[in-house]
């Protein structure tokens, strides 16, 4: 039987695989999409360094990596529904039911959604959507895009997609409202935007945080250029938003307005800017479907981008024999994602093979480099990610110890 | 038309691959081998993938990565599956889904 | 944002007016709103709006977002033929 069914082949399943299958493990890694390396597969932007971080090559080596240490990948499988047993888990699949006794979802996070009339119109994608088509499949969504929504993600997908050929024509934000909320004021988008400053992925996003630097974002967006800024020759409109997808049968451009640094619209300011496609940039949440199927309990943080299956720093879950890695543990960098698989391989590892001295020094350090990688992060999707994951920590001792008790009292 | 990234200034050039003919609603496109049923079409310029089933308005990807399934088509007589998730091959025949008419029947 | 014209379940077309008005009219639930609307119910099992869903029964309930999962997910976490359910192996997703 396998020792360790992974869903998910992306930096954290890869990784975590590879992790356990040094220690000896027998592990299978399943994954939806035909290429291996999940959300890695579109990641390209430059380090400060000036080294670009290439999302394809990093997968590829991953999967050469875990081929190598004996690892079975199987993609194009859905998972359907899980089921623990007295041995382990009955995973239910697309190509039928595998076993395993341990069980690991790593199986990231989706994009959240900020919806607005026309959305629905081909042409109409999220962000990511276009990030896969031009960098994985290298095919353009058409020659120009508006992109709904200003914050890390869209920006450095913006010159993602400037790499491929399509003209940007601005990066606007949605209007506020009971879902798009504060990614529609103004001077609470800059607010966002000026924490980049320091943290920023290359100098793309430098130039984008440079705008702000000494300035309260209240400031920052009452003086925003009404044109707005150009990063890279993309221009950047905080205070322009988008209140329609317009075309017939499918996008072709987004009716907007000029709002105010708290997002009310101006009165006799529509526009229609004309594109090709539109994206959709909400932001990430982690999926936390299948973990919910198999009865963790959750906790809703918003640093992390939502329901968290409660974990502990070892990536157990308070179930059995089920662990979690990467995004679906709250939404950070894919450099975090794969420290944290390596984690969760090693602590399989560690329960599965009896507890010994020189795992337990590979757990140490494999967290400690977590630590590390989360501290040097230069995207930060959300602040308070450390506080969040050590109320979390705390949150699953205190859950564990509270199950024990149960057990011992019935 | 193509809307293929074949120069890319960090990716390098596109590797050359094998063309093959895939069929959408009858009619034959080029595709790549290794693309996606959605890529293959997009890179033709076609986004629109399915009629929604009871407004009839069309829809395409959204996504990308399997989650929305709005990108949902018919292949060969019966089977549906998601365009973003699933290669193309040789004379594959591929359906939009259409809208529901009363009388439970198919337009 | 025209809530009438705002789409926010793609699967059913369910607008943020109906949602909204709903979730008024019944002080309800996530979990109601889907029982009463379908929006959440269709086709991709609510992937794309359960959030959406969750921020507007919170922001109008006046209630943070609750630990629990409001939307419950159950199997099958995707669409299954009766084929693949009997054993029949990879067949997915045909309706």
């Amino acid at each position: 039987m396998i020792d360790l069914l992974v869903v998910g082949a992306g930096p954290a399943g890869l990784s975590a695989a590879i992790a356990a299958a040094e220690q000896g493990l027998k592990v299978k890694v399943l994954d939806e999409f035909p290429k291996v390396g999940g959300r890695l597969l579109g990641q390209l932007h430059q380090e400060p360094s000036g080294e670009w971080w290439n999302g394809i090559e990093m997968g590829e080596k991953l999967h050469q990596k875990a081929r190598l240490e004996g690892v079975n990948i199987q993609c194009e499988v859905s998972v359907s529904d899980i089921s623990r047993t007295d041995f382990g888990w009955s995973v239910y699949t697309s190509v039928g039911m595998i076993k395993a006794k341990n069980l690991l979802l790593a199986t990231g996070a989706s994009e959240t959604a900020i919806p607005l009339p026309g959305w629905t119109l081909p042409g109409a994608i999220s962000i990511g959507a276009a990030q896969v088509m031009g960098n994985v499949h290298r095919v353009k969504p058409g020659n120009s895009c508006v992109i709904i929504g200003a914050n890390v993600l869209s920006i450095a997908i913006a010159n993602e997609l400037m790499l491929c050929g399509v003209k940007v024509k601005e990066i606007i934000i949605p209007e506020t409202g009971p879902v798009a909320k504060d990614a529609g004021v103004p001077e609470k988008v800059m607010a966002s935007l000026m924490r980049l400053t320091h943290l920023a992925p290359n100098a793309f996003l430098r130039q984008a945080g440079k705008f702000g630097k000494f300035v309260s974002p209240k400031v920052a967006a009452q003086f925003f250029p009404k044109n707005g800024i150009r990063v890279l020759g993309i221009p950047i409109r905080v205070k322009k938003a988008a209140i329609e997808i317009i075309g017939e049968g499918q996008a072709t451009g987004v009716r907007t307005v000029a709002v105010t640094p708290d997002g009310k619209r101006i009165q006799g300011t529509e526009q229609v800017t004309e594109a090709d496609f539109v994206c959709i940039a909400g932001g990430l949440a982690p999926m936390s479907e299948l973990a919910s199927i198999a009865g963790c309990s959750f906790k809703y943080v918003e640093e992390l981008g939502g329901h968290i299956p409660l974990h502990s720093e070892r990536m157990e879950t308070a179930v059995p024999g089920l662990y979690v890695a990467g995004n679906i543990t709250g939404v950070e960098s894919a450099k975090v994602a794969m420290a944290q698989g390596k984690v969760a391989g090693l602590t399989v590892a560690f329960n599965t093979n009896g507890a010994s001295k020189k795992t337990e020094m590979l757990v140490k350090c494999a967290l400690d480099d977590v630590r590390k990688t989360r501290a040097n992060a230069l995207i930060e999707f959300q602040p308070g990610i450390v506080e969040a994951r050590e109320r979390i920590y705390v949150q699953f001792e205190q859950e564990r110890i509270a199950v024990k008790q149960a057990i011992t009292v019935s | 038309m193509t809307m293929r990234v074949v120069n890319h200034p960090v990716l390098g050039k596109l590797p050359e691959q094998n063309r093959i003919t895939i069929r959408f609603n009858g009619q034959p496109y080029e595709a790549y081998e290794g693309d996606t049923i959605a890529s293959a079409l997009m890179a033709q310029g076609v986004k629109t993938l399915r009629k929604h089933e009871m407004s009839g308005e069309g829809r395409g990807i959204y996504c990308n990565i399997g989650h929305c399934f709005e990108c949902r088509v018919q292949v060969g007589d019966r089977k549906v599956v998601r365009a973003c998730l699933t290669p193309v091959s040789e004379g594959i025949e591929i359906h939009s889904l259409t809208a529901f008419v009363k009388g439970g029947q198919t337009k | 944002m025209s809530d009438e014209k705002t789409i926010v379940c793609r699967c059913e077309e369910i607008s943020f007016q109906t949602i909204s008005d709903t979730v008024r009219e019944y002080s309800c639930s996530s979990r109601e709103v889907k029982l009463r609307t379908r929006a959440g119910m269709g086709y991709c099992g609510g992937r794309t709006c359960r959030h959406m869903i969750d921020t507007i029964v919170a922001g109008i309930n006046q209630e943070p977002i609750a630990d629990e999962i409001q939307l419950s997910y159950r199997p099958p976490a995707r669409p299954l033929t009766f084929g693949v359910l009997g054993g029949m192996q990879h067949d997915n997703e045909s309706r």
